[in-house]
């Protein structure tokens, strides 16, 4: 014990070059976190699984399908809607996938509050701001990537199966596949960083996790429901349908027009990542630990 | 060095620090000692820049804790309740500590050694007991080999041996010139282990003041007499201020007289008196009596009453002198 303590340093760390938190310390602490959590790993795996699983279902299914139409004679037009549907394939899991990198990141951060952990790193980084910085950078970097390379084996998986079927073909190289691999890998990013805001706000796992889905799936459907001009044209603004807009970007076919522009789309997410985060930082500034 | 200056935090309604000013200076262990919900865990999550102050300041080794460039490398500490994630081993949540301090692996195993979590290092934090979970807070606040040490409730949950060593490591820290401040509800405990003592409660501090000094202030003169006459010579001693208990047969409990009066009073009547053994006032009562006042969960008076080490000799008890007398 008396070994390893140093003798008594006259000068304050203050005047010595002592390293001190950075953000490259910050990220790499951070990364060390992620890493060191088995529900992380578990998580990850399951997006991947759920990913992989919902794009050979989708095979299966649209195989399925376009051999009912060929059998019963096939008008042209539903042969055109399953190529059209080919694409969407690869990351057809996302819809559920979004929401387990969502909880992933908001666990990241409420997580922290949750156990008392945030009185250690807010400790060790008493600026704050850097901590969820890297949180957020970490998050861009699982939601982009995880979704993509979901999505890559996704359509791996699907190949053969749709092999099965006459006519049924999934170029992983084309434009339409990659187009949407890369739209759904943005989107998966910004619904992350959107759950990571929430969580360092509501600094509950559950509440947060329950604010997500809310925002992604119960106030897409309540503004369905209810009638009236008003609420048809706010739900183009919610984050999922601003995200369907956003996915037409680059598209050949004609834009629909029950949706935004794309860039507009765009925009409205970017929107509510930017306001959540910001809300985020400001309530991490001000709020004690 | 820890500086408070007029150092508040108001919760709503609640008060929960109240203005305090004190000075931990380095070189020695301060205690700090108060009744549950006090404001001594505040304190400390004001020192950690955790909270942040409704009025006043405090700073540590000159500059507010979030001015530091390297806040680990100044202060150490380990808060109240846990602040590890259960699911991290003991060496990972050291190292992502460590890590944003560029502290290097070694020490992490440095400190890993001397809290004697080397067999429990790789396991999670989960499976750990209180007393591990404690050292690991432990080993979070040297992670920096800061110059200030703030730890709540250390001994909380060790066992006998664990209580030696963080004893003997805030004597040392102390001994090396660092600012050890220290605080526990076991008053026993910071009778061996402090040197000085800031008493608080209800958020205003009661006493700052050496632990000597603490418990001279507050404790009666108290002398343990052992006659072959005690009725004669509890009349004799009776007056006021003064109580008297007979614990046991032929043995007198006197407080309020000092054992001077006690032995001239005996001689002038004389009574033969075979022993005369002045008492300290333990810290103890002298934390009673301090905080008598400003407890804010009190047991009923009945409960306080049968306190072993009671509160009956702290104060003048005509009745019992009586009826020691009879």
């Amino acid at each position: 014990m008396s070994t390893a303590v140093q003798p008594h340093r006259h000068v304050s760390a203050q005047t010595e070059r002592v390293p001190g938190p950075n953000f490259f310390r910050v990220l790499n602490s951070e990364r060390i976190k992620i890493l060191s959590l088995l529900s992380t790993r578990i998580l990850l795996l399951c997006a991947i699984a759920l990913m992989v699983g919902f794009a050979a279902l989708q095979a299966w299914g649209a195989g399925q399908l376009s051999q009912s139409l060929r059998s019963g004679g096939p008008g042209p037009r539903e042969s055109v809607n399953i190529a059209q549907l080919l694409p969407h394939l690869p990351v057809a899991g996302v819809t559920f996938s979004q929401l387990i990198i969502g909880s992933l990141a908001v666990l990241m951060i409420s997580g922290e509050f949750t156990t008392g952990m945030s009185r250690a790193t807010f400790a060790a980084v008493p600026t704050r701001w850097p901590v969820l910085t890297a949180k957020a950078v970490y998050t861009i970097v699982i939601g982009f990537v995880l979704t993509y390379v979901g999505g890559y084996l996704g359509g791996l998986v699907a190949q053969p199966i749709l092999g099965n079927y006459n006519g049924l073909h999934l170029d992983m190289a084309s434009w339409d596949v990659q187009r949407f691999m890369l739209l759904n890998a943005a989107y998966v990013a910004a619904v992350a960083l959107m759950g990571l805001a929430l969580g360092g706000l509501l600094r509950n796992s559950a509440g947060s996790i329950v604010t997500l889905v809310a925002l992604q799936f119960v106030l897409p459907i309540i503004f369905q429901l209810i009638p009236g001009d008003f609420f048809k044209e706010a739900r183009k603004y919610l984050p999922s349908n601003a995200a369907d807009a956003m996915f037409q970007a680059g598209s050949s076919a004609p834009l629909d027009t029950t949706y935004l522009e794309p860039w507009q789309g765009a925009l409205v997410l970017a929107g509510y990542v930017v306001v959540l985060l910001g809300a985020a930082y400001t309530a991490l500034k001000q709020r004690d630990v | 060095m820890i500086q408070a200056t007029d150092l508040a935090k108001v919760y709503g309604e609640k008060t929960a620090v109240d203005g305090v000013t004190f000075t931990v200076e380095p070189g020695r262990v301060t205690g700090f000692l108060g009744p549950n919900g006090a404001g001594k865990s505040t304190t400390m999550r004001m020192i950690m820049g955790l909270d942040a102050p409704t009025r006043g300041t405090v700073t540590v080794n000159g500059a507010p804790y979030i001015k530091h460039r390297a806040p680990l490398r100044e202060i150490g500490a380990l808060l109240e309740a846990r602040a590890v994630h259960p699911g991290r081993t003991a060496f990972s949540h050291l190292s992502a500590l460590a890590a944003t301090h560029a502290i290097p692996a070694k020490r992490v195993h440095e400190v890993i050694e001397m809290t004697g979590l080397g067999a429990v290092a790789k396991k999670k934090v989960k499976g750990f007991s209180l007393g591990m979970g404690q050292r690991l807070g432990i080993a979070a606040a040297l992670l920096g080999d800061p110059q200030v040490v703030v730890l709540d409730e250390p001994v909380n949950g060790l066992d006998p041996e664990g209580v030696v060593w963080v004893r003997n490591l805030v004597k040392y820290l102390a001994s090396t010139g660092r600012t050890v401040f220290l605080s526990s509800h076991l008053m026993s405990e910071m009778a061996q282990t402090a040197d000085h003592l800031i008493v608080i409660g209800r958020g205003k501090i009661l006493a700052d003041a050496p632990i000597q000094d603490v418990i001279d202030s507050q404790g009666k003169a108290r002398a343990r007499v052992r006659t072959d006459r005690p009725e004669d010579l509890s009349r004799l001693l009776a007056r006021s201020g003064v109580s008297i208990q007979a614990s046991e047969r032929e043995v007198l409990e006197v407080s309020g007289l000092d054992p001077r009066t006690i032995a001239q009073i005996a001689l002038d009547n004389r009574v033969l008196v075979y022993e005369l053994t002045p008492l300290q006032a333990s810290l103890e009562e002298a934390y009673m009596q301090l905080t008598k006042d400003e407890v804010e969960y009190r047991s009923d008076e009945g409960a306080t009453a049968a306190h072993p080490s009671g509160a009956h000799a702290a104060q003048p008890a005509p009745a019992e002198a009586q009826e020691a007398s009879r």
